[in-house]
C-alpha cells in the first residue's frame, strides 16, 4: 500500500490554476524523484501537500487516511517532514534550538535523536551553539534536513536542497540523504539537477506547467529522449 | 544628594514603565500588532484591583495574579474571536482597530466606572526607607523588584519553555513555523494574551502609585510604545531597559526642564533611537524591526 498517496490535486493561486489534477504516490521505504522547470507547480505541490496552500480540490492520503486541506499542524504530526525551499531556518535561534522545534509535535527522545542528527553532520555538531541564519549554506542545509527529521516522519520531502550550493555538498548531502533512506524513511525529492536524482532515486514524475506528462523508473527515464533532451541537454 | 534621588525616582518609575512595555513590545514583535488599547486593558486591571480593594479589602498585591489571570482571559478571547480574522490585513486596519478597541474600552470604563480620578491606599501607603536624606517608599521599591522579577521570568519563558520557544520561532519565520508543527493561531492569541495578562499586572501596580482615571489610557499606551523603540520589537531586556531610561529621563527634565516638556524629550529620544539605531537598543539581529 501506499504511505503517500496524492489524488488529482488540484490547486493555485486566485484565478490562476497551478497544480492540474496531479496524481502520484510514494511507497514505503522509496525515494521518488519530482522533477520539472521553473515554474512547473513543484513547489505549489510540496506546499499544498503539506497544508501551507489550500487545495481546491483532490485528496492528500497518509496512511490510509485523507489530510487534504487539514491545518499543518496535523498533517506534520501524521508523518510527513519537510525541507523547505530556501531552507527556512529559524534565523535568529540556535542550531540546537531549531533542531528542538523541530520536534515541536512529538517530543519523546529529543536528545537521542538530536544525536543521531548530529552523528550524521558532525558539521552541524561543531556549530551547535551559533545562530542559524550565520551558518554557509551547506550548513543550513543540513540544519534544515536535521530540523525535518526530528520529527521522526515517515515521509520527508525535500524541496531543491541543492540549489545555490557547492557540487562537493550536494554530494555529500545526497549520501546522507540515502542514509535516512536506509533507516526506512520514504523520500518525495524535488529537484532541478535531474541527473543526480535520477540516480538515486527508484522512480520519477516529470511535471510541466502543472500536470504530470512522465512517470516511470528512473533507470528507464534516464535514457527517455524527452527527459535528454529537456533536461540533460543531450 | 538630590541628584541620586532623582536618579531613584526615575528607576522606581522606570521599571513601572518596562512592564507595560514588554507586554506591548511582545504583541508588537511577533504578532506584527501594534496594540493601541494596551494602555485601556492595563486600566482595566487597575479598576480590578481597585473594586477587589474597596470591596472585600483585598490587598492591591494579592490582586496581581487576579489580574493575570482576567487580562490574560480577556486578551486570549480578543485574539483568538476579533484580531485573528483581521490579523492578514494591512497594519493601518489592525491600527483602526485596535484604536476602536481603546476609544470603546475608555468609554466603558467612564460610563460605569465614572471619570473620577480614583487611587487604592493600603494602610502602610505612607512607609518609607529613609536612607540620610533619600527616601524610598515601601510600596515603590516592592513595585520596583516586581517589575524586574517578572521581566526576568519571561525572559526565562521566552527562551527555555516549549510555548516560549514556539513564540520565538512565530515570530521569527510563520510558515517555517507551520512546516515544524506550530498553529501560528494558536501561537498569537497566547501572545496576545500574555500581553494583556501583563498590561493587568501593570495596572494593578499603577494603583499602588498614582491615582488614575480613564483618560490615561492614551498615556500608558504612548509610554509602553516609546519604551518598545527604545529595547527593541519583542526583546524583554529591551523593554527592560527602555522603561528605566524612559522612566529616569521622565523625571531628570521635570526637574531639570520642567514637568510639561516631559512628553517633547521621550519622543526626542525615540526618533534619535529610530535615526542611530532601527532595531532598539537590545534589537538582535534577524528580529523583528521597526520597518520604515
Amino acid at each position: 500500500m501506499a504511505l503517500l498517496e496524492i489524488k488529482n490535486l488540484n490547486a493555485g493561486y486566485g484565478d490562476l490554476r497551478v497544480l492540474r489534477d496531479v496524481s502520484m504516490e510514494v511507497n514505503e521505504g522509496e525515494i521518488v524523484a519530482f522533477l520539472g522547470s521553473n515554474g512547473a507547480g513543484k513547489s505549489t505541490f510540496m506546499r499544498t501537500i503539506v497544508g501551507l496552500n489550500r487545495a481546491w480540490s483532490g485528496d492528500v492520503i497518509m496512511n490510509g487516511k485523507r489530510l487534504t486541506n487539514s491545518p499543518s499542524e496535523k498533517i506534520i504530526k501524521s508523518g510527513i517532514g519537510i525541507v523547505p525551499e530556501g531552507r527556512r531556518l529559524f534565523a535568529g535561534m540556535t542550531v540546537t534550538e531549531n533542531l528542538e522545534m523541530g520536534a515541536y509535535c512529538n517530543r519523546k527522545d529529543i536528545r537521542r535523536r538530536m544525536d543521531s542528527i548530529f552523528q550524521s553532520f558532525p558539521r552541524l555538531y561543531e556549530r551547535k551553539d551559533h545562530l542559524a541564519g550565520d551558518l554557509s549554506g551547506g550548513e543550513q542545509q543540513m540544519c534544515a534536513i536535521g530540523r525535518a527529521l526530528m520529527s521522526e516522519p515517515k515521509i520527508l520531502l525535500i524541496d531543491e536542497f541543492s540549489l545555490g550550493l557547492a557540487p562537493t555538498v550536494v554530494d555529500s548531502l545526497t549520501k546522507v540523504v540515502q542514509d535516512i533512506n536506509r533507516q526506512g524513511v520514504s523520500i518525495l525529492i524535488v529537484e532541478q539537477d535531474v541527473q543526480m536524482v535520477l540516480e538515486m532515486s527508484s522512480r520519477a514524475y516529470v511535471m510541466e506547467v502543472g500536470a504530470i506528462t512522465i512517470s516511470g523508473n528512473s533507470k528507464d527515464l534516464i535514457d527517455n529522449p524527452k527527459i535528454k533532451e529537456a533536461y540533460l541537454g543531450m | 544628594m538630590i541628584i541620586l534621588q532623582i536618579l531613584i525616582n526615575g528607576l522606581l518609575l522606570g521599571a513601572f514603565y518596562a512592564l507595560i512595555g514588554i507586554g506591548f513590545s511582545l504583541v508588537w514583535g511577533v504578532t506584527n500588532i501594534i496594540n493601541l488599547s494596551h494602555g485601556a486593558i492595563a486600566l482595566l486591571g487597575a479598576y480590578l484591583t481597585f473594586f477587589l480593594f474597596q470591596t472585600f479589602r483585598l490587598d492591591p498585591f494579592l490582586s496581581i495574579p487576579v489580574s493575570f489571570i482576567a487580562m490574560f482571559s480577556f486578551g486570549y478571547l480578543l485574539q483568538r474571536y476579533l484580531m485573528n480574522f483581521v490579523v492578514k490585513a494591512q497594519i493601518f486596519m489592525l491600527l483602526i482597530l485596535t484604536f476602536g478597541l481603546e476609544i470603546f474600552l475608555v468609554n466603558f470604563m467612564t460610563t460605569f466606572f465614572s471619570a473620577d480620578f480614583r487611587s487604592v491606599t493600603p494602610s502602610y501607603a505612607g512607609n518609607s526607607l529613609v536612607l540620610g536624606s533619600i527616601v524610598i517608599p515601601y510600596i515603590r521599591l516592592a513595585v520596583f523588584s516586581i517589575c524586574v522579577i517578572i521581566a526576568v521570568a519571561m525572559a526565562l519563558f521566552l527562551d527555555k519553555t516549549w510555548p516560549g520557544k514556539a513564540i520565538k520561532a512565530t515570530s521569527l519565520d510563520i510558515e517555517a513555523s507551520m512546516m515544524s508543527g506550530i498553529n501560528p493561531a494558536k501561537i498569537y492569541a497566547l501572545t496576545f494574551a500574555l500581553g494583556s495578562g501583563l498590561a493587568g499586572v501593570s495596572g494593578t501596580l499603577l494603583t499602588l502609585t498614582q491615582a488614575f482615571s480613564p483618560s490615561i489610557a492614551g498615556g500608558l499606551t504612548l509610554r509602553a510604545f516609546i519604551v518598545s523603540i527604545l529595547g527593541g520589537l519583542g526583546r524583554i531586556e529591551g523593554a527592560l531597559i527602555g522603561g528605566l531610561l524612559l522612566g529616569v529621563l521622565e523625571t531628570f527634565s521635570s526637574y531639570l526642564i520642567g514637568e510639561s516638556y516631559k512628553n517633547a524629550i521621550a519622543f526626542g529620544l525615540m526618533v534619535l533611537v529610530l535615526i542611530v539605531k532601527p532595531s532598539g537598543l537590545m534589537g538582535r539581529k534577524y528580529y523583528a524591526e521597526v520597518k520604515h
